[in-house]
């Protein structure tokens, strides 16, 4: 299992990063934490012939807080995420996701760039930036911008990244009130992909209506995406018992996942998101309640 | 003086006749009452810390100077005709050394013609051509090089389907029943036996291909010196694979040698060479230097052979009080292309008494590989049906599982009716009911979604050992020890346990003695590692080679020493006398005859024939089922075990453990999922054939129950197998507790008991379980 040839560039600024990618177009591959990228070079469903590494980057792993404003830096590791105070006591969904990606040596190297970037459907990272709506930076060779989490899950392994840019930092916002979340995800045992996955954040105002409100979803759909008429639902009410399962209703209508005959029927998954996204949401308003 | 003995030699419950000769004094067994110095007590392995720093070479840790890497294109099709290879474009990469197929020059011909590639690919994998390269990475850039024209063709993967076509379509031109008839055991009549029950039940199982997924993969290094070659080779047994690589390259056994000094992992694939092996002899002879083929993980998951995928129908007749009237199976097994028929039927002629049973087994060849040994093949799978079975039997007539299984506890062996050796499952019943805390009718309890309960499984199988098996112990000129023996340590602790054999034995402390196991070099001969025969087949005769050393040493010591030789003994490497007064170390002793060596020789001796030897075994699991997803975790789960003398509970406890977390990982996550239609496996890896990993276990409690065993001079009993044989059904018992869902089919995956506990249909994908 060894993957074709290919040359490696390590580059030392994001910079050079967008400048080495722009040489060498499409035959050229982002390597970050390398979890995804390099097991489907060994298996030769992907052949770049340039692998530009942009783990040697000092400015890009970080987690800052400014006022309302929550960045991480895109080769912030899942395991810095899954232990930064910073990031649970204001956005819980994202180091509750990134502690069941995978298995601890994943957690260690796998970034949460590197993760939208490869933009899997089954990644567990995708629909906790859905749910906390980050807004993803994104470096070209002649112009920076700025792209939704809506917007940034085009398809299958296909992000909003254009040839040649490189995503730099995810950017989110405190919400005001009182805040809660959690990422569930269904396996078929440990350190595997999900079978359903839900991530849900929340905020409660001070009359304690939901004020809110984000549901992502995992390996039910095409790419990672938003449970928008389950948000809804919830959005403005009081959560009770009835709202909650109001909006795994919802949920579970508003997913049209396919058969695998690894990971189980459409059907399986559809009740799963059911059952996954009122536990989801229990498990955030637990937190936001005690918060 | 040699003695030349005809015995019965069992293997995994098949029989055969065979001479042995048997050396030296006869000594007895240790009595059930001996309690050993080392024998008995929990030493770490002696090649612990060799393991844990990396210097433990493996087969895949061996680099030669000059060495070649080879590797098979593989059949993308699990049935195709092969129309054309060309491997020019292959050949023409720099660093690529050689290329073989069957259409093209230089032929792959030993003396004996050898067939290693086919003109018609009859599963998915089947070699069509070798590439020898300067490297691994040139090796799979100039694989992708090499043009194959496939015609595809229909392939057969679901046995029902074979044996339905059976007429129309011959696999390969060979009867699709393997061996053109089933395979039927029958004692007494099971219509008299219906006839004669209150109750009768009949019930439908099936259980999925799983595979070995062995940690090293398959593979070997070949190398010639003249016309002498050596391979090292991650195998179960050395001597298989050395006599194989005779017959095949037509050279002397002599010329021969096959190493496996440290070995990872084999459950019943790693008996013989292999195309693998072979391949890389021939091309090490042609072409003048090492050649290394190691398969890698998919081709692991691919060609090396797997657990058959089988479907039992049971019928079982009881009296009201739960005794056994009659047992009838009938099973299809998937054999692969042309695997063996493995005896699902064992647990159900072997495990209770019961007066009539009958059992048909229908091999059944498909396009698939061939499958092979794994793990008590046969009866892991036989013993879902049967103990589920069981179960059933039990709660249609009220009674308690336990209480059914002591209802119908067999004295004796139910076939041949003789005795047992030794048989302690009354008293494995109760440790392990004790400990999990089973009490009969117990509720299941609930908390939220989530419910909880007990269920258990009995289990029987062999393990006795038996001859051929030789060892010499020699007494080093330091008073120290070297045990040597041609067997190998395939990981259970074999190597360690022969150490702590001869030690005991010798009197020595264990850091005293060093043994050389895994090589050919040293002559003498002992079976493979499988069966759970090694232990119990090496280890008599290593404490009979021990026995004769020390007797020479004694012999020795009373001559020097002008001692009465029954006067004096061995002691912590001294020679004393009985009173204990200390004579002579044995250093200085052998010192005085300038670097002497003492070599004891050793035979294993036959078993006796009046004894049958099995192994038995009580398994209880405790699971949590959450009715609302279909997840099941097995909470607790204790293993208690009937395998003799126990030489170290460590060893044992890592075996029972290593056995019972492979059978969660059947019950549970494995099973290889074949496209039904193009026959082609979906998930040969590690990512997506699911192996438990240490995040999915919980608390797995060993135990063992020692009962005094004489049939041979050591007492032990295997336990390589049997921690795998009941953990599937003590597992579906504990659900269908909890529950009240009997689940039919292996793997109890969460989709599976959800659609049960919602009473929806199955699901069917485009794969399924082949």
């Amino acid at each position: 299992m060894y993957p074709s040839k290919f040359d490696y560039v390590r580059v030392q600024s994001v910079e050079e990063a967008v400048r080495v990618l722009g040489e060498h177009g499409e035959e050229a591959r982002v390597l970050a934490g390398g979890h995804s990228l390099i097991p489907l070079m060994k298996l030769r469903v992907l052949r770049p012939k340039y692998l530009i590494d942009i783990g040697g980057i000092q400015g890009l792993k970080y987690i800052r807080r400014d006022k309302n404003t929550l960045r991480i830096g895109a080769l912030t590791t899942y395991f810095e995420l899954e232990n930064s105070l910073e990031v649970s006591r204001t956005h819980q969904v994202i180091a509750s996701g990134a502690s069941v990606v995978g298995d601890p040596q994943v957690r260690n190297w796998g970034t949460i760039g590197g993760s939208l970037s490869h933009c899997d459907p089954s990644g567990d990272m995708g629909s906790c930036v859905l749910a906390a709506r980050g807004l993803m930076h994104v470096r070209g060779p002649s112009e920076t911008r700025t792209v939704e989490s809506d917007n940034w899950f085009v398809d299958t392994f296909q992000s909003a990244l254009r040839q040649g840019e490189i995503l730099e930092e995810i950017e989110f916002q405190v919400p005001p009130g009182k805040l809660g979340g959690a990422y569930l995800k269904l396996e078929r045992k440990s350190g595997d992909y999900a079978i359903v996955g839900v991530a849900v954040s929340l905020a409660l105002d001070s009359s304690g209506k939901c004020s809110y409100a984000g549901i992502g979803l995992t390996s039910v759909g095409a790419t990672n995406l938003r449970a928008k008429n389950a948000e809804n639902a919830i959005l403005g009410k009081i959560p009770t018992k009835e709202v909650i399962s109001e909006a795994s209703e919802e949920a579970f209508k508003e997913v049209t996942p396919s058969d695998d005959p690894l990971r189980g029927s459409a059907e399986y998954k559809k009740e799963m998101v059911r059952v996954y996204v009122r536990r989801g949401l229990e498990k955030a308003l637990e937190a936001a309640r005690s918060s | 003086m040699v003695k030349i003995v005809k015995t019965k030699v069992e293997f995994e419950g098949r029989f055969r006749d065979e001479y042995v000769m048997v050396e030296g004094e006869e000594i007895q067994a240790w009595p059930g009452s001996y309690k050993g110095k080392l024998v008995g007590s929990p030493s770490p392995r002696l090649e612990a810390g060799a393991k844990v720093n990396g210097s433990a070479k493996y087969t895949h840790d061996v680099y030669l100077p000059g060495m070649l890497y080879g590797k098979f294109v593989r059949s993308p099709y699990s049935h195709a005709k092969v129309k054309h290879v060309d491997l020019s474009k292959a050949l023409a990469q720099p660093g690529v050394v050689a290329g073989y197929a069957a259409n093209n020059v230089p032929k792959l011909t030993g003396e004996k013609q050898i067939e290693l590639f086919s003109d018609e690919a009859l599963y998915q994998g089947a070699e069509i051509a070798l590439l020898i390269a300067t490297d691994e990475i040139t090796l799979q850039d100039a694989i992708e090089l090499v043009e194959v024209e496939y015609e595809p063709l229909r392939p057969l993967v679901d046995p029902e389907e074979s044996l339905r076509l059976r007429g129309s379509h011959a696999i390969g031109g060979k009867d699709n029943l393997s061996g053109g008839t089933p395979r039927v055991y029958e004692r007494g009549s099971v219509e008299r036996g219906f006839s004669d029950a209150d109750v009768v039940i009949e019930q439908e199982f099936r259980t999925q291909a799983a595979m070995h997924n062995c940690m090293e993969t398959h593979g070997s290094v070949a190398t010639w010196e003249g016309d002498a070659l050596t391979v090292y080779t991650s195998t179960q047994s050395i001597n298989n694979v050395r006599a194989e690589l005779a017959e095949k390259l037509g050279i002397p056994l002599r010329k021969v040698r096959a190493i496996s000094t440290y070995m990872g992992g084999g459950f019943g694939s790693k008996f013989g060479g292999g195309k693998y092996t072979l391949a890389a002899a021939l091309a090490s002879r042609a072409l003048g230097k090492p050649v290394r083929i190691v398969l890698d993980r998919i081709e692991e998951n691919l060609v090396t052979g797997n657990r058959s995928q089988t479907i039992q129908k049971y019928r079982i007749g009881a009296k009201k009080d739960g005794t056994l009237t009659a047992i009838q199976l009938t099973s299809v097994v998937n054999v692969g292309l042309e695997g063996w028929t493995a005896d699902i039927g064992g647990p159900t002629k072997m495990t209770y008494r019961c007066p009539n049973v009958k059992v048909e087994l229908y091999g059944t060849r498909t396009n698939l590989v061939s499958s092979t040994a794994f793990r008590a093949p046969g009866y892991v799978e036989g013993n879902f049906g049967l103990e589920c079975a069981l179960d059933e039997l039990a709660s249609k007539l009220g009674l308690d599982p336990i209480s059914l299984r002591l209802k119908n506890y067999a004295d004796e062996d139910q076939g041949d009716k003789i005795a047992y050796s030794s048989k302690a499952l009354k008293e494995a019943y109760e440790r392990g009911a004790d400990i999990i805390g089973w009490k009969p009718g117990e509720e299941p309890t609930r908390r939220g979604t989530k419910v909880r309960a007990k269920g258990m499984a009995s289990l029987i199988w062999w393990g006795g050992g038996g001859p051929p098996a030789y060892a010499q112990v020699k007494i080093n000129t330091d008073g120290s020890a070297t045990v040597v023996t041609a067997s190998q340590d395939i990981g259970t602790g074999t190597r360690t346990a022969v150490g702590q054999i001869a030690a005991e034995e010798l009197s020595l402390p264990l850091e005293l003695v060093s043994v050389q196991i895994g090589d050919t070099v040293t002559e003498l001969y002992s079976p493979g590692s499988g069966g759970s025969q090694t232990l119990a087949s090496i280890g008599p005769a290593v404490r009979s080679a021990a026995h004769d050393a020390k007797s020479q040493l004694l012999d020795i010591a009373s001559q020097t020493l002008d001692v009465a030789r029954e006067a004096i003994a061995l002691d912590s490497g001294w020679i004393v006398r009985k009173s204990g007064e200390k004579l002579s170390s044995v250093a200085d002793l052998l010192d005085k005859f300038g670097g002497a060596t003492v070599t004891g020789k050793g035979a294993r001796g036959p078993n006796d024939p009046k004894h049958q030897v099995n192994t038995f075994g009580a398994q209880f699991a405790e699971v949590e089922v959450d009715t609302e997803t279909g997840e099941v975790e097995v909470l607790k789960f204790v293993s208690v075990h009937d395998s003799g003398r126990i030489i170290n509970p460590l060893l044992l406890s890592s075996q029972i453990e290593g056995g019972v977390i492979q059978g969660m990982g059947y019950a549970l996550w494995e099973g290889r999922l074949v496209d039904a239609t193009s026959g082609v496996s979906l998930n040969a890896n590690l990512n997506d054939y699911l192996v438990p990993r240490s995040t999915d276990i919980d608390e797995i409690q060993s135990e063992y129950i020692e009962a005094e065993d004489t049939s041979n001079n050591i007492g032990a009993k295997g336990i390589g197998e049997p921690p795998i044989i009941g953990v599937a059904p003590a597992i579906a018992n504990a659900i269908k507790a909890a529950t009240g869902i009997r689940l039919r089919e292996l793997p109890l995956t969460p989709e599976r008991i959800y659609r049960a506990l919602k009473k929806m249909e199955d699901w069917t994908s485009s794969a399924r379980y082949f």
